[in-house]
């Protein structure tokens, strides 16, 4: 009960946190610097990550499915395997995860060490609002970034993909060919469908970790436990808004 | 890192994102932002099979547009198509729903129709031509496979009955043969025994066969049928040619035939000789009253009865001329 009852504060507590961000959102061109530099933060630092980790994903895809395909003939449709699977679901839940272990992590640890130290009280003293200041930034540059990274996840994975084609013997299919077949049954709905996707997740993840940095209570060892919260919970809730956005973008 | 840097890379990083975009919005739009504005053209199909919305429309396997919409239209489906303002229907082309691969992509195949024919304007109906799908074809196979089955029970039964009350083909020959073994049996020896003459050069087959006399006389008299034939075709050649100068009015009876003013002359002459005979009928003029008046006849007789005494008077009266009996005897 007391979990049941945990949960459903958190959960109101990020929606409050969502409004009150967005009633700040007047205030952003004066934060431009902070907003720049989430922005750096969020997108430019995370992209190396994103770029390795999307590249052997679609090769990993394109290897899978040429495996499996060989078998009934169906080797030339890999390209649209894989820039189906990249565009519409792996590539935005692998941002959004990435998001959430190396920028959600980072903002909870910060926000929740600032809680601990009293950071946040003496903001709240000073009459800033630790929202404004805080959480309304990362928020806005969460939305002009993870976009970015998702289209950028998107073509790495096509790529690697397709170089896994033509490279593996039992494939052996060229880049033309590949991006013919993912060409002929992909349109721009799927990428952007899977774009905004990566919108509401990379939204979720920044949400819930600065939600659970400013509520951290306790000593120095809450801010550990606080990390590992956030980053947890960011990841349900990857999975479980995955769900329901896919189901209503179709 | 100081600030202008890290705004630069965040710049630099944004600007990136938005050109991966459009090149992937490209990329999957074939090239084109905005969608080539084209003019439409209505297809209308008894059903639209696997054809949906987006799918190309081909002339002559090059892409010329793509079906837009798909739609019911009272008892029969529509597809709307949006095709390129470089490409002109013409009137008389059609469209067919093409099947591209065999898992249910299709296209639609529109025909080039003739040069000749003017173009269809925005908003036309171009005319459709219906193709089996894969369906209507393996039902078909189906009835075909059916029917085959049928026609082989049926052939087969024919051949060895139907095991009641039918004899089959089969049985009925066997019997046949049976009862008319010894028939049979004589018809070959008498053949077998023809086929000897033969081979011996006996009788008129037989000749034929092995005398080379015989197939000499056979070559001569085929290459006289061949040289009467020729010299018929000459004479046909020939007779074409007279024809071809009647009709063009040459000689004389192409003149009477083709020419109008002979004809008019004719007709004239015609009627001259009947106004001739009616006078001669009438009694007119010195022929007519020769015929009609009987006096001047006997004038005739008696001046001819004085030629005769004349005439006999010859061998008498010495050598005088003709002209002068003649004359004495008229007068």
């Amino acid at each position: 009960m007391r979990q049941l009852n945990n949960i459903l504060e958190g959960f109101g507590s990020t929606i409050l946190l969502l409004f009150r961000s967005i009633g700040y959102l007047p205030s952003l061109p004066r934060q431009f610097g902070r907003f720049v530099e989430q922005c750096y933060l969020i997108g430019y630092t995370t992209l190396p990550i994103v770029a390795i980790l999307s590249f052997f994903i679609g090769s990993v895809l394109a290897l899978q499915a040429g495996y499996s395909m060989q078998n009934f003939g169906a080797k030339q449709f890999i390209g649209s395997l894989v820039g189906l699977s990249m565009a519409r679901e792996l590539g935005p839940v692998m941002v959004a995860i990435l998001l959430a272990g190396r920028v959600g992590s980072a903002i909870t640890a910060e926000l929740a060490s600032m809680k601990v130290y009293q950071e946040i009280d003496a903001l709240v003293t000073m009459n800033i609002p630790p929202v404004r200041m805080l959480v309304m930034p990362r928020l806005a540059a969460a939305v002009v970034m993870v976009p970015v990274l998702a289209i950028i996840a998107n073509l790495v994975g096509w790529f690697g993909g397709a170089i896994v084609s033509k490279y593996t013997n039992f494939i052996s299919i060229d880049p033309p060919a590949y991006f013919a077949a993912l060409r002929r049954f992909m349109e721009f709905k799927d990428v952007a469908n899977g774009l905004i996707k990566a919108e509401v997740f990379g939204l979720g993840v920044v949400l819930v970790c600065c939600n659970i940095g400013l509520n951290t209570r306790g000593g120095p060892r809450e801010i550990g436990a606080s990390v590992t919260r956030a980053v947890v919970t960011s990841l349900i809730l990857i999975l479980v808004l995955d769900y329901f956005v896919t189901k209503a973008l179709m | 890192m100081n600030n202008f840097q890290q705004t630069a890379r965040v710049g630099l990083f944004f600007i990136l994102g938005l050109a991966l975009t459009w090149v992937t919005f490209e990329t999957l739009r074939g090239g084109k932002v905005f969608k080539d504005q084209g003019y439409n053209l209505i297809a209308g199909f008894e059903s639209l099979k696997e054809l949906k919305e987006g799918d190309e429309v081909r002339m002559a396997g090059v892409k010329i547009g793509e079906v837009e919409k798909t739609r019911l239209a009272g008892r029969r489906a529509e597809a709307v198509l949006r095709i390129s303002h470089q490409v002109k229907i013409k009137s008389d082309a059609s469209a067919m729903i093409v099947m591209a691969g065999l898992i249910g992509t299709n296209y639609l195949s529109v025909t080039l129709g003739t040069e000749a024919a003017p173009d269809l304007p925005d908003g036309a109906e171009i005319t459709t031509k219906t193709t089996p799908d894969l369906n209507s074809v393996m039902t078909q196979m189906g009835e075909l496979g059916k029917k085959l089955e049928t026609a082989i029970g049926d052939l087969s039964s024919a051949l060895s009955g139907d095991g009641k009350n039918e004899t089959g083909i089969i049985k009925k020959v066997d019997q046949l043969i049976t009862e008319n073994r010894e028939n049979i049996s004589k018809a070959t020896a008498n053949l077998q025994e023809i086929t000897t003459k033969v081979n011996k050069g006996e009788g008129t087959l037989g000749r034929l066969i092995s005398d080379p006399k015989m197939y000499d006389e056979l070559v001569s008299t085929i290459a006289e049928i061949k040289n009467g034939a020729s010299e018929a075709k000459t004479f046909i050649a020939n007779a074409q040619k007279i024809v071809d100068q009647v009709k063009s009015g040459q000689g004389a009876i192409g003149a009477l035939v083709f020419d109008q003013k002979a004809g008019d002359d004719i007709k004239v002459s015609i009627a001259n000789l009947r106004s001739v005979s009616e006078k001669i009928a009438r009694g007119e003029g010195s022929l007519g009253k020769l015929l009609s008046d009987e006096s001047l006849f006997r004038d005739a007789q008696s001046i001819m009865k004085k030629a005769d005494r004349a005439l006999d008077g010859l061998d008498d009266t010495g050598p005088i001329t003709a002209v002068g009996v003649v004359y004495g005897g008229l007068f």
